[in-house]
């Protein structure tokens, strides 16, 4: 557990254990920002609670930051699926790997199946959906949410992941991410509101193909398949909202409140980057710019990257080659 | 005064609610008056137990006159009411302005004749306000939907569907038919009535024809059909008049699509109906049932779905970068409503036209709370 000013966050992610420096130098991805810098940069994040006009340098380290992860998630599930003996990644392997934190993971199970819940609903207002659905003669209702359900079933040994499914606790982050939205939305007039609405619908989902480019996924031998795809431009989103959460609570941190017994130490929790003269003088500055600096989402990637406990001196060996997945 | 304001409420016309008070009464023929507004005041006490008692002074001089011998129960308990409250009124007081010009000149035969007979079956139908059967072909505003009255139906129905259909802002609900004339209880005020009425965009129907078909011959004899065996077992068939689709099984049964009604839905899958029949099928009509409804309308201003999925999260769902809808789930009536940041809302899931319009009264004042500016 780490406490990030007054909130705490579980960090049960998963460890991965794959190269991710080399990937982040790799030059080729320089051109895919133009493609996806638009979903991830001011829109995407403005409608996550960051400024209306973020940072393009902020853009950039987020895009970094979320291509390195799905590509070692991708990897990993790769050779989970080449465990399994299987020829593509499907979604059961990512909901392997994410089977260590409940939370994430009944989030992403309760995306699939309002995804389901849609499409059943479109299909019954629009004809002309009825009959395809008909003529491809599949039954699509429910589809993934028998999917999950059966995988978890044969996956679970404590019987802690199949109790999700009828557990309706209120998932804080999102109720968090919701309460948000509301008060920003408050003070907003119609053009502004629009504009955040249309923000809010871009999704990873929308432009597959050129999300998949972005993966790059042709060089790999085992490719993920529909349903999967789906799953990894959700966790996409996740990420990018996980981040510009953090990002939002190290900014909180770094304001020094009156009154606060722990003022004294807050700098000294920061680890000052002096590669950029700008990312410093932008972290000595204080947040009067709206907009998630570079320096508070790299301190939101050390902190969620570091464990706190009695025994993490001893145990930073096994973690040191290990990224923290912030989406599972 | 205020049943005036009432009756006048019900044949629509909101002008004359408020330029009901300063009437004069008229004095007509006073005996046919009191028998035809005798019949309708018959007409409501059939759902209603409970009877004012200032109107039963206005009552009780009429019983020796009029009152018919009629063995319909609602009937006898009402008469046996007003010989207890026996009070010998002069006729010429009794206040008959209430009733509207031309209802007393053009319908009071005809409602004489007709009420004592629908007298009856007005009894019977009146157990469920919001269902009643409308007179199948018209398609009338939801404020019949409440309106009771046998006599009123009647004479709406040559006559006044224009007024109907100019006043859509009669709320549907009105929980009891008797709250429109009984005084004390104040009818909805306009201003809480959303004033919109959402159309309806598509209706799905299932009907059984009751022989087994032969789809290869059917899909060879008739235009505009499709079939393709390997993709989907069914003849699709279309007609421009209503513009519908329908999947024909070969076990006999049909789906038909498209609708803007019931009544278009009922009439396409007969004419679906009869196109198999002319084919050679002994084909029957049975069990016509519409399975969905849809309909779709406009508040026209912006909605702050952030705030309606927050304040009402047991019901909704939002997640904009799938759908830009949010979806509410309406427990009663069971619909389904998407609804839009422009002021769109679609519902569905409505096996009656009624819960439709239900439905959108429920949603109307909460969306005003969250009105973007």
């Amino acid at each position: 557990m780490v406490v990030f000013g007054t909130t705490f966050f579980n960090f049960d992610s998963f460890i991965g254990k794959t190269e991710s420096t080399e990937i982040i130098g790799n030059p080729v991805f320089s051109h895919c920002y133009r493609d996806i810098l638009p979903l991830m940069s001011g829109s995407g994040r403005f409608s996550l609670g960051d400024a209306r006009r973020p940072l393009h340098e902020t853009a950039v380290l987020v895009e970094d930051v979320v291509h390195t992860q799905l590509i070692n998630l991708l990897q990993q599930a790769a050779e989970i699926s080449q465990l399994r003996g299987a020829r593509v990644i499907s979604a059961e392997d990512l909901l392997f790997l994410m089977r260590k934190d409940k939370k994430k993971l009944r989030r992403l199970l309760k995306y699939m199946f309002i995804r389901d819940y849609k499409s059943k609903i479109i299909k019954g207002i629009d004809e002309d959906d009825l009959l395809e659905d008909k003529l491809t003669g599949s039954s699509n209702a429910n589809k993934r949410q028998k999917f999950a359900q059966d995988f978890l079933n044969s996956v679970d040994q404590t019987g802690e992941l199949l109790a999700m499914f009828e557990d309706d606790e209120i998932d804080e982050v999102k109720q968090e991410r919701m309460e948000r939205a509301e008060r920003q939305t408050r003070i907003m007039d119609s053009a502004q509101y629009a504009e955040f609405c249309e923000s809010r619908q871009l999704s990873f989902s929308k432009k597959a193909s050129k999300f998949r480019d972005w993966l790059d996924c042709s060089s790999m031998e085992i490719k993920p398949n529909v349903v999967a795809m789906e799953i990894l431009a959700y966790l996409a989103y996740e990420t990018v909202a996980q981040l510009v959460d953090l990002a939002l609570l190290v900014r909180q941190d770094m304001v020094t409140k009156a009154g606060d017994p722990f003022s004294h130490a807050i700098s000294a929790t920061f680890i000052q980057y002096h590669n950029s003269a700008e990312s410093t003088a932008a972290c000595g500055v204080e947040a009067h710019s709206d907009a998630i600096q570079p320096c508070h989402i790299r301190e939101a990637v050390r902190r969620y990257g570091r464990k706190i406990g009695p025994l993490s001196p001893f145990t930073s060996a096994y973690r040191r080659n290990g990224t923290a997945f912030l989406a599972c | 005064m205020r049943l005036i304001n009432a009756f006048r409420a019900q044949t629509g016309s909101e002008a004359a609610r408020s330029t009901g008070s300063p009437q004069p009464p008229t004095a007509g023929p006073l005996p046919m008056d009191e028998e035809t507004y005798l019949e309708l005041y018959l007409d409501q006490c059939a759902v209603q137990d409970d009877l004012v008692p200032p109107r039963s002074p206005l009552f009780s001089p009429v019983v020796p006159y009029v009152y018919p011998p009629n063995p319909s129960n609602p009937e006898t308990t009402f008469n046996s009411h007003l010989e207890s409250k026996e009070t010998s009124g002069d006729f010429s007081s009794v206040d008959l302005s209430f009733l509207p010009d031309e209802f007393t000149q053009e319908n009071k035969e005809q409602a004489v004749i007709r009420s004592k007979h629908e007298i009856e079956e007005n009894c019977e139908t009146q157990s469920q306000q919001s269902r009643l059967p409308l007179p199948s072909g018209q398609d009338v505003g939801p404020g019949l939907d409440s309106s009771s009255l046998s006599s009123s139906r009647s004479h709406l129905h040559p006559g006044d569907a224009n007024s109907i259909q100019s006043s859509p802002e009669k709320a549907n609900s009105n929980p009891s038919p008797l709250a429109s004339i009984t005084p004390m209880t104040p009818m909805t005020p306009v201003s809480e009535c959303s004033g919109i009425v959402p159309q309806l965009q598509n209706i799905v129907s299932t009907v059984n024809l009751a022989c087994k078909l032969d789809l290869k011959k059917i899909a060879l004899h008739a235009k505009n059909a499709e079939y393709n065996p390997k993709r989907f077992a069914a003849v699709i068939m279309r007609i421009r008049e209503p513009r519908t689709t329908a999947l024909i099984f070969s076990s006999g049964k049909m789906v038909c699509t498209g609708a803007k009604s019931e009544e278009q839905s009922r009439l396409a899958a007969r004419k679906y109906a009869r196109i198999v029949q002319k084919l050679g099928f002994p084909a029957r009509f049975l069990d016509f049932k519409i399975q969905n409804m849809v309909g779709s309308c406009d508040v026209r201003f912006s909605i702050r779905l952030e705030g309606l999925v927050l304040t009402h999260q047991q019901f909704s769902s939002y997640e904009p970068e799938l759908f830009p809808g949010l979806i509410y789930r309406m427990v009663k009536p069971r619909i389904v409503l998407l609804i839009f940041v422009s002021g769109k809302v679609v519902l569905t899931g409505a096996k009656e036209r009624s819960e439709i319009y239900e439905a959108f009264e429920n949603i109307y004042p909460i969306l005003k709370g969250f009105r973007k500016a």
